[in-house]
């Protein structure tokens, strides 16, 4: 994001107040520094000599989760979130970052993820359906990756997979290196060019928004224009309403809950698609959380698990006691990410955890 | 100095043993953020580049109690202590202009009680608005209070400056639909007022602590009326050639009883301005916006009322869309780019006054500030929002495009442009605020205001807070 931009957009909102009744970070610290109106104060503060970067100014800068619930919720489409990127950038350029920025950094540079020291998978073969995997199914959640190829499979659809333990560049944009986050991008966009597919899946709504919008507003990447880019659960649900796809109905009928995933706000297509295939399995109505739908917080795995884990912590904490607190006793969601930081904690709120397509795959008909 | 100090870590460390040390902060950066609410001249001082007074310590209590304990210690040190809701006040009620202990009541947000038979909600005062709207709306309720600022204002931000939202005009202000409050006094103690407010068991002290914008103490509980989600809301607009007739049909409604929930009068400056910028229309004349909700029915029956009321007074029927689309986007005035904003200079200079006396109020205000800053090229607005059966509210507003570039010059203009507006209200006998509240911005009218039961609210005062810690400089007490 240009400089220009960044200062109009901070100037925007240093003294809008309009979206921090949504704010997950500002809705669990409670400190106004760290809502959408603070980042932004604090960046023109900066910019005009009242603040400096420091080791406690920038630990709130990467405080921000980046799960761009202020800008869904924003009248005039305000980018904060994009500005507090490349404000990151810019404070990470001048090697005044936390030292865990870097070493995050340096794993992404090296290894394309965060968590296992090793490489993407090679792609195999060819076809016209792809599906990004991505480093969280891979490391974190990978039964969610089997059940959704089996759902798959069973509409006749054998995807090629790409991206196989790469992250998408997200978290590399977010943490402020936006040079990493393009490299990363480039190599899934080789992978996907190199299997001539004109449909990409990918598992959920982090994924869907990173390459339909993070790689052309941070990164200045155009998406492939003959490619269609969908989510499973939203491909799943078509099949479902067509006829094509059929479950059995589940015999347990624990109180159930549907947690909207990490970064859900950012597709604001997406939120019938779960709850129909929930529907089609459940014996009872999933039950609804209060931050669901056009209001949902993220889960922790976003950058925050790497720079302030107890947000990402009580993030996490935050979905389950909302989940708790409508009664539920078990919790659903199709995210790789969002599940394995649900499941880290769900048994302090008494909660089981369980994955959209594990539970969707073992019922089909 | 290091005496100073040493008491500094004195106080930090108390107030710590009392919220935890991941609910204090002294940090510069909260103390810069906490050092600015929503109004002009402080967002103007930083915009210039110029620090602000912070506060020294910023605390986040999660009871009553906790309060309680922080009262003792800025009685014992005899430092001020600055509540803190949204910070969405735009009178500097929440600036902690002699530093002290900035108490943020965000943590207090808990829904206690919905009680769906009396239809009233219980909650801490710190939750913020639109939060327990969506709760109650969950139950098919809604709180009739919507100010633009539910987003960021708190239960307690709505009473303490005695805000008033958009559907008023049916529902009432905030403080007509508190019925009990849990207050935490300077003095520490903590008190609940009567559980109803309509009674004849002694005197209404309850409300000494609406508009006393935390000088009386620190709201930490109400209880609320609610109501039912409309079975429906007609919305509709006309347009009137002149103010005059715009505002006896106004009258007339009112008056008539016909219960509308919201009569939203532009004036004729404002409609070709503001309503052709966010909802494009362009009008040309002093455009109206009518609402009536509940029984599809009677708000039916109540519209053609108010119709047949305006069609003889001259105005024309602009239909359905132009209502609703206001109805949509009433707050997109307040979102950025569109909103007033730096490096503007703007005030809302809002009164009220009786229908026998609005119109020379809003011509003696209007007179003041375009004939007393006319080099300044200034700009005056206005709407009428909301109604009662005596009078109306001006949303007055000034704006000056270019202002001085030196803050001071530019914090002298402000002062002066308000004092004109302020002092043409009170000559034609319009009170200096209806909503927004005194803050520090209008301290200084406050005795001319009250006159002489002016030193009996000072007495008041002396005695309810009598190490003047509460909130100095605000409401006119503290100097």
């Amino acid at each position: 994001m240009p400089l220009e931009n960044v200062i109009l957009t901070t100037e925007n909102c240093r003294y809008c107040l309009m979206c921090r009744h949504v704010c997950p970070v500002g809705h669990v610290t409670r400190r106004e520094s760290l809502t959408p109106h603070g980042w932004a104060l604090m960046i023109a503060s900066v910019g005009r000599g009242l603040l400096a970067w420091d080791e406690e100014t920038v630990q709130a800068l990467y405080s921000c989760s980046d799960c761009g619930t202020c800008r869904a919720h924003c009248v005039t489409d305000q980018p904060l979130p994009e500005a507090i990127a490349a404000a990151r950038a810019d404070v990470a350029a001048r090697d005044l970052a936390p030292a865990v920025v870097y070493e995050t950094h340096r794993a992404l540079k090296e290894w394309g993820n965060p968590y296992e020291q090793q490489s993407p998978a090679p792609v195999e073969g060819q076809g016209e359906v792809a599906l990004f995997v991505g480093d969280e199914a891979r490391y974190l959640w990978p039964d969610a990756l089997e059940a959704a190829l089996k759902l798959l499979k069973a509409v006749g659809v054998e995807p090629v997979l790409i991206g196989v333990g790469r992250n998408n560049g997200y978290l590399a944009s977010s943490l402020g290196f936006p040079s990493t986050a393009r490299d990363l991008a480039g190599e899934t966009l080789s992978e996907l060019e190199a299997t001539g597919a004109t449909r990409l899946l990918v598992l959920g709504p982090g994924d869907f928004f990173t390459f339909s919008q993070l790689y052309d507003e941070r990164l200045g990447i155009e998406w492939p224009s003959g490619v269609v880019l969908e989510e499973v659960v939203t491909f799943l649900a078509e099949r479902l309403r067509e006829g094509a796809l059929a479950f059995r109905k589940a015999a347990d009928g624990t109180p159930c809950a549907y947690v909207d995933p990490t970064h859900s706000v950012r597709v604001t297509t997406r939120y019938d698609a779960p709850r129909a295939l929930l529907e089609a399995v459940l014996p009872a109505p999933a039950r609804e959380l209060f931050w669901r739908r056009e209001r949902a917080h993220p889960c922790g795995n976003v950058a925050l698990q790497f720079t302030e884990p107890h947000i990402a912590r009580h993030l996490t904490y935050s979905r389950l006691a909302d989940a708790a607190g409508v009664g539920a006793r078990l919790v659903v969601t199709e995210d790789a990410g969002s599940l394995s930081h649900l499941a880290r904690h769900a048994e302090r709120f008494g909660l089981r955890v369980q994955g959209l397509y594990e539970l969707l795959a073992d019922h089909l008909a | 100095m290091k005496r100073a100090l040493f008491q500094a870590e004195m106080i930090r460390s108390e107030l710590e043993e009392i919220v935890g040390p991941a609910f204090i902060s002294v940090e510069e950066s909260d103390k810069l953020v906490y050092s600015t609410d929503w109004s002009w001249m402080p967002q103007m001082w930083l915009d210039r580049g110029r620090p602000l007074r912070t506060p020294d310590y910023i605390v986040h209590p999660a009871s009553a109690e906790e309060i309680s304990e922080i009262m003792e210690i800025a009685n014992k040190y005899r430092i001020p202590v600055v509540p803190w809701g949204g910070g969405s006040g735009t009178q500097g009620g929440a600036l902690p202009i002699f530093g002290g202990i900035l108490v943020d009541t965000k943590r207090l947000d808990k829904i206690i009680e919905i009680d769906e038979k009396s239809l009233t909600v219980t909650a801490q005062a710190g939750i913020i608005g639109t939060q327990l709207e969506w709760a109650l709306n969950e139950k098919g309720l809604t709180l009739p209070h919507y100010p633009a600022s539910a987003n960021c204002a708190t239960l307690g931000g709505y009473l303490a400056p005695r805000g008033t939202g958009t559907i008023s005009t049916k529902y009432g202000k905030a403080e007509d639909l508190v019925l009990s409050m849990e207050v935490v006094l300077p003095t520490g103690e903590i008190i609940h007022t009567p559980p109803v407010p309509q009674h004849a068991s002694g005197p209404d002290f309850f409300r000494l602590f609406l508009g006393a914008e935390g000088t009386f103490g620190i709201i930490t509980e109400a209880t609320m009326q609610v109501d039912y989600l409309p079975e429906a809301r007609l919305l509709r607009a006309v347009l009137f050639d002149d103010l005059h007739n715009a505002l006896e049909a106004g009258r007339l409604m009112m008056t008539r009883r016909l219960d509308p929930f919201v009569i939203r009068l532009y004036d004729p400056a404002s409609t070709l301005t503001r309503v052709r910028k966010i909802l494009g229309y362009d009008f040309d004349g002093a455009y109206m916006v009518l609402g009536f909700d509940g029984d599809p029915d009677i708000a039916a029956l109540q519209e053609q009322k108010a119709m047949e009321i305006c069609a003889r007074l001259g105005a024309r029927d602009l239909g359905r869309e132009p209502g609703e689309a206001w109805w949509a986007h009433r707050y997109d005035f307040y979102y950025p780019p569109q909103n007033l904003k730096l490096p503007w200079m703007y005030g809302t200079t809002e009164t009220v006054t009786t229908y026998d006396r609005i119109e020379a109020v809003y011509y003696a205000e209007k007179k003041a500030v375009e004939e007393g800053f006319a080099d300044w090229n200034v700009r005056f607005i206005g709407h009428f929002s909301h109604w009662f059966h005596w009078g109306v509210m001006l949303y007055s507003r000034f704006i000056i495009e270019e202002p001085p570039a030196d803050a001071r010059e530019a914090l002298r203009l402000h002062n002066r442009v308000w004092n004109a507006a302020m002092q043409a209200v009170m000559a034609n006998g319009g009170m200096i605020n209806e909503h927004h509240g005194v803050g520090l911005k209008l301290a200084r009218y406050m005795r001319r205001q009250y006159g002489s039961a002016w030193p009996f609210l000072l007495r008041l005062k002396r005695m309810i807070d009598p190490n003047g810690i509460m909130n100095p400089g605000k409401v006119g007490f503290g100097f």
